[in-house]
This record gives C-alpha cells, structure tokens and sequence, in this order.
C-alpha cells in the first residue's frame, strides 16, 4: 500500500507535472481564467491520464516497441473523444468556455508523458495510481493559476466578491497575466526547492 | 560596484567622462520643464502623481536591492527616478493615488530589478509599468482631464481619441492646452529638454529623427480620407510621440548600439505607433510600438554589428 | 472582399492572436529551442511547413471523409493520426533523399509529430472554416492562410525571443528566477506588447 501512495505523492509533489516538469503548460495557461475552468480541464484532463494509463498498461506487452507511440496516440485520442462528447452533452457551457482545448488534451505532453515513461513499464495498479496522482498534482496546479488570476483579474473566487473596494487588474484575465504568473511561481518553487537542498 | 574596475559589464560601455549617474540627472533635468508645465496646465494634483510615482519606483528599488543583498546605494543613481517621472508623465493627472504606486512597483520590479538591475533590462522599464497599468485598468488610464482653466473641466479624450475632439489649433496642441497625459501636453516644454539633450551629446538624433520622420510620413499618406491627405502636424502634436521619440526610445539600455540599428528601431517604431494610431483600438500607440521594438533590439544589434577592424568580412 | 478576408486572417493569427504569446500554443518548443537564433529558426521554417502542409490534409480529411459520412465526432483521433504519420513520413523522405537536410531538420520535425500549436491549428481551421463550409476550396484557401500564418507569427516570436534570451545569459538574474522562470516574464512583457495589436479594423 505504501507503495502505492507513493506513486500518488510523487504526482502531486515531487514530480508535479506542471512546476517540476514544466509538461502541458499551454492547457495551463489557456483555461486558468477561472477556478470553474481550471478544475474542470484537470478533471477532463485526469480523467483521460487514468484511462490513458490502464489501457496502455494492460497491453504493453502486445505492443511491438516500434510502433508503440502512436498506439499510445490512438488510445489517448479515444478517451480525449470520449471527454469531449460527454463534456459537450452534459456540461455545455464548460465544452464551450474550454473551447479547443479539450480535443488538446490529446497532445498534452503530460499524457503521453506517463504512457511512455510509467504506464508502458509498470502494472495496472500502479499505473492507476500514477495517473491519479499526476491527474491530481496538474489540476491543483491549475486550480493555483486560476486562483490566483481569477482573484487578481476578476475581484472574485468562485465567482464571489472577496473584497468590495479591490479593483480587479484586467491583465491578469488576459494573456499576458497568465505568462506572468506561472513565470513568478516558478521562480517561486525554484527559490523554494534551493532553500530546502542547502538547508 | 564602483569600487572594482575591472568587472564586465554588458554594453552600452560609456567612454566619455559622463558616469551613467551624471547622465541620469542630466535627463531628470531635461524633463523639469515638461513636468512644470504639466503642473502649470493641469493643476497640482499632477504633482501628486509625479511624486507618488517617483516614491514608489525609490523604495521598490531599494527593497528589490535589500532582497538581493546588493548596495543599496544603487539607488543614488538617479534611474529609479528617472523610470518614476517617466512614468508619472504617461499618467492622466487625476488618477487614483494607488495606480501610480502600483506602476512604479511594477516597472522597477518587473521592468528592471528581475533582469539584474540597470543595464541588464530588456524593456523600457518606465513603459513596462505604463503597458501594465493600460491593460489593467484601461478606464482610470485614459480618463482625461481638461486644463484647468477650461470650463468643462471634468474629463475629456485626448485629442486623439477616435471620437474625434477635433477643433484644436495647432497653437493650443503645441503649448499643450488640451486633455492628455501629464508629461506629454505641452511639446515646447519637451522640445526643450529635448534640444539640451541633443546639444550635450547625451542622445544622438537618429532615433528621434527617424521615429518622427515615419510617423509624419505614413500619417501623411494613411491618415485622411484618401491617400496623402492625413493631418501630419496634429500626429506630430498629440499623444505621447515626442516625449516617446526623445526620452523613451533613446534609452541607452534597450536601444540598438549602432547608427544603422538606431534607424530601423526608430522606422519601426514610426510604422507600429501609426499601425495602432489609425487601425488599432487603443487611441495611443507610442508605448506599445516602442515595448514591442525593445523586443527586437538584440536581433537588430546581431545583424547591424560593426565589422571588428582587421577582420574580414566573414 | 476576399483578398480583405485573407489580410484579416493573417494579420490576427501573426500579431493580434499569436499562437504562442495569446494562445498560448507550442509553448514547449518556444521554451525549449528559444536559446539561441540559428535553432529557433530552423524550428520555425520546420513548424511553419508542418503547420501548413497540415492544414491541407486535415481539410481533406475534414471534407471529403469526416462531413459526407456524418462523423465528424471522430475529429480529434483523425486528424492526430493523420498529422502524427504525414510528420513521420516526411522525416523518413527527408532522411533518405537528403540527409544534409535532415541533419538540419530532422531533430526538430521529431520534435513537432505531437505539437499542440500544429495540432491547434488544424483544430482551429475545422471550428472556424470547414464545420460551416459550403464552399470546399474557399476554405482551403482559408485554411492554408491561417496554417502557413499561424506558422509565420511563430516564427517572428521565437527568433524575438532567442535574441533576448541570448542577451539574458550576460545578466545578473536572481537565482530562482533564471532559465524557464524568466524566460515566462520575458513572454508576459512581449505579450504585453503584443497587445498593443488587439482591436485591428481594416
């Protein structure tokens, strides 16, 4: 079992896939404009890492080494469908707010990322636990970014006023306030990590 | 580290017996008159901003400095509050206090400071926080004030504005009798400091020229009904165009090194500000031209590199 | 009317919409091979002839498999499919007929088989032109338009950003900051610029 929560906690923490590896930044960037947004592609986008994982866990001892990655894409893409048929029939304000980005999950490099480095070497199990906890690490990540910008760009969380007087800075809405903050949490994980080696 | 002559810098290396420091006062002076004349025109409230500014730009140095354990007494340098003026008169004068603090932290912080300080800057650091402040809050930013002697003195667009505001005379555009930014109003002030500039060598001309000259020139052809019917002069008159072209584009740290490279970033910054001036939806360009053509200013100092003497062309 | 349309096509997808500074695509290649000029710009030209050859065939697919038979569901697992082999097999051709080209391009055309910014862009191309073309080659028109601009506006921003980042290795960055951490802020500040575009009306 304590292996297992390892695989989770490496996902979340140790290996976060969005600060430590820097693996699928454009979804990040693009649908962090609020948290409903933000949790809903990491939710979308974990789903997909769990199904990813399982499938291509099970077969990869059928999978010939060479043609092994697009195998990995046709697999991904099938469960990227199945998200965006479901997404669109159930939560069709979110499919629209999200916009291209759902069928980009299929090219999130951190998907294809774990089939490649974790699912296609490691059991079911396993892998189960990988997907979960890297599916976990990205969406809070995202839902970090898009607290942030949605509390500095909009004046709310979750769509309710923090604080009557704060002028919301629109930049933080827009493109170039995305770049900005994942630049300065990186720098502050960096700065973070340093202080715990040397100390 | 003024104690180490041997440290190596990044250029521009200055030869001539003015430290950066002289310079930096030197440019401070040359935009007393503007900012007189803002306060003159507007009313005190715009020396409120500059101050405010200036503040905020001082002690988000001198933390940012404290952070880093560097000498603190960079600060004396004089670029704190040359980025903080500089701001200040990108600024309407009636402004919420708390803009100008936020663009002044912004500027040294993220215009300067991130880069390693002075000399290392990518972009105009005054013009980081003006950018910032535009896209923030766009309402507070362009919410213009009439001279105070004008009897609806409540708020106005700048001539420039799409809307139009026409009917001012080019007499009342040159001595900045109309809405607009602080500093940028009243073009006989800056031409001052502009000319003082020019005659103690501080910037050369060529910048200014050329971003002028392209300015005039496309709002000559693209600027009216029809081609080469546009309104130059009043191009020339409103809107932050001298101030940018003499005091914001020319500076040393994020402008090409060579005369040839000088030339292009300032044709390029002529054809983006009138780009935006006539096709964009901000009223003003000036800032966003000369942001974007820092950005190109490496690629334009590889390719316009002076030949080293004795070396062969490849 | 046309021509304007075009005009308009290539301006918003090279300034006001750039692939990378507004939406935020092919942000790996723009991190990762932004270091220096010569690479980048290899990597652009290899994008841009990927982006738009691309555009071609997703708009085949588009049009003359996914519409007549009703299954436009299958999108997404298409056009992967189609992108991930036509990159394979041109750097297979490229690799047998020229291998002086190939040694120049064959690492970044490996790079770009799963490239959301060229993934994007046929994506883009079937939600703006073909769901709702009557007109089969007009939108290929505008698909190769789009294609070969969104390529072109890469291009421009990453050989901005090589030359800054070239520039940034001579100066005195705080520790936490430097590398990927700065080379964010550079993008934010360039975005900011970029933004000076936003509203064009022609």
């Amino acid at each position: 079992m304590k292996k297992f929560f390892h695989e989770l906690n490496k996902g979340i923490f140790i290996e976060n896939p969005t600060f430590r590896l820097a693996l699928g930044l454009c979804p990040t960037l693009a649908v962090s404009t609020s948290i409903v947004n933000g949790f809903g592609m990491g939710i979308a986008a974990t789903f997909v890492l769990l199904g990813s994982n399982v499938i291509v866990s099970s077969v990869r001892d059928f999978i010939p080494k060479k043609i092994r990655i697009p195998c990995f894409i046709v697999i991904i893409a099938t469960f990227v469908t199945i998200v965006e048929l479901v997404m669109k029939a159930y939560f069709p304000a979110l499919s629209k707010s999200l916009g291209i980005f759902v069928p980009l999950i299929v090219v999130n490099c951190v998907v294809l990322g774990r089939a490649e480095a974790f699912a296609s070497r490691h059991g079911v199990v396993k892998s189960i636990f990988d997907g979960l906890g890297m599916g976990i690490g990205f969406t809070l990540a995202l839902v970090l970014i898009s607290a942030i910008r949605e509390a500095f760009g909009n004046g709310t969380i979750l769509g309710l006023v923090i604080v009557r007087s704060f002028e919301p800075a629109l930049i933080f809405i827009l493109a170039p306030g995305a770049l900005l903050v994942i630049g300065v949490l990186i720098g502050i994980v960096n700065y973070m990590t340093d202080r715990c080696y040397t100390a | 580290m003024p104690s180490n002559n041997l440290t190596v810098t990044p250029s521009p290396h200055i030869k001539s017996p003015l430290s950066a420091k002289k310079i930096m006062y030197l440019v401070i002076l040359s935009l007393l008159p503007a900012g007189i004349a803002g306060i003159y025109i507007f009313g005190l409230c715009s020396l409120k901003v500059m101050l405010i500014s200036i503040i905020s730009c001082v002690i988000s140095e001198a933390v940012f400095l404290k952070l880093r354990n560097r000498d603190p007494k960079a600060i004396l340098d004089g670029s704190a509050i040359l980025t903080g003026l500089l701001l200040a008169y990108n600024m309407p004068p009636e402004i919420p206090f708390w803009i100008p603090i936020v663009g002044g932290v912004v500027s040294i912080v993220l215009g300067k400071q991130i880069f390693g300080g002075l000399g290392h800057n990518i972009f105009n650091p005054a013009l980081v926080g003006r950018v910032f402040l535009q896209i923030s809050w766009p309402v507070y930013m362009t919410t213009w004030k009439n001279p105070k002697w004008a009897i609806d003195a409540v708020s106005s667009a700048t001539p420039l504005a799409k809307e139009g505001a026409r009917g001012f005379s080019y007499l009342d555009l040159f001595l900045g009798n109309h809405g607009g930014s602080i500093g940028e109003v009243c073009i006989l002030a800056l031409i001052i400091g502009a000319l003082f500039l020019i005659f103690t060598k501080i910037i050369s001309f060529h910048i200014p020229a050329s971003f002028i000259g392209t300015v005039m020139v496309l709002a000559w052809i693209f600027g009216g009904e029809g081609f080469f019917r546009g309104d130059f002069i009043f191009h020339l008159l409103t809107g932050g165009l001298v101030l940018g072209a003499f005091f914001m584009a020319t500076d040393y740290v994020t402008c090409p090194l060579t005369r040839k490279g000088k030339i292009i970033f300032g044709i390029g910054c002529g054809v983006l500000t009138v780009l935006i001036r006539l096709r964009g939806s901000y009223p003003e360009g000036v800032s966003y031209a000369i942001l974007f053509m820092n950005a190109v200013v490496p690629l334009i100092d590889r390719y316009t590199k002076t030949r080293v003497y004795g070396v062969s062309k490849k | 009317m046309e021509l304007n349309q075009l005009f308009m096509i290539a301006i918003s997808v090279i300034f006001i919409n750039n692939f990378i500074l507004s939406k935020f695509l092919g942000l790996c290649p723009f991190i990762g091979v932004s270091k220096k000029t010569a690479p980048a710009f290899y990597m652009g030209l290899a994008v841009t002839f990927v982006m738009t050859a691309s555009s071609i065939i997703t708009w085949a697919v588009y049009s003359f498999l996914l519409k007549p038979f009703h299954i436009e569901y299958l999108r997404t697992l298409s056009f992967i499919l189609v992108i991930a082999s036509f990159v394979q097999l041109i750097e297979m051709f490229i690799q047998k007929f020229s291998p002086a080209l190939y040694r120049v391009f064959g690492i970044y055309l490996a790079l770009i088989t799963t490239n959301c910014a060229v993934f994007g862009v046929a994506v883009l191309n079937s939600e703006m032109f073909l769901k709702s073309a009557d007109n089969a080659v007009k939108a290929l028109i505008f698909c190769v338009t789009q294609g070969f601009c969104a390529g072109v506006g890469f291009t421009i921003v990453l050989l901005f950003m090589s030359g800054i980042r070239e520039r940034l290795e001579l100066c005195d960055i705080p520790r936490p900051m430097k590398g990927m951490a700065i080379a964010f802020i550079v993008a934010s500040l360039m975005s900011m610029a970029f933004m000076g575009f936003s509203g064009f009306r022609f």
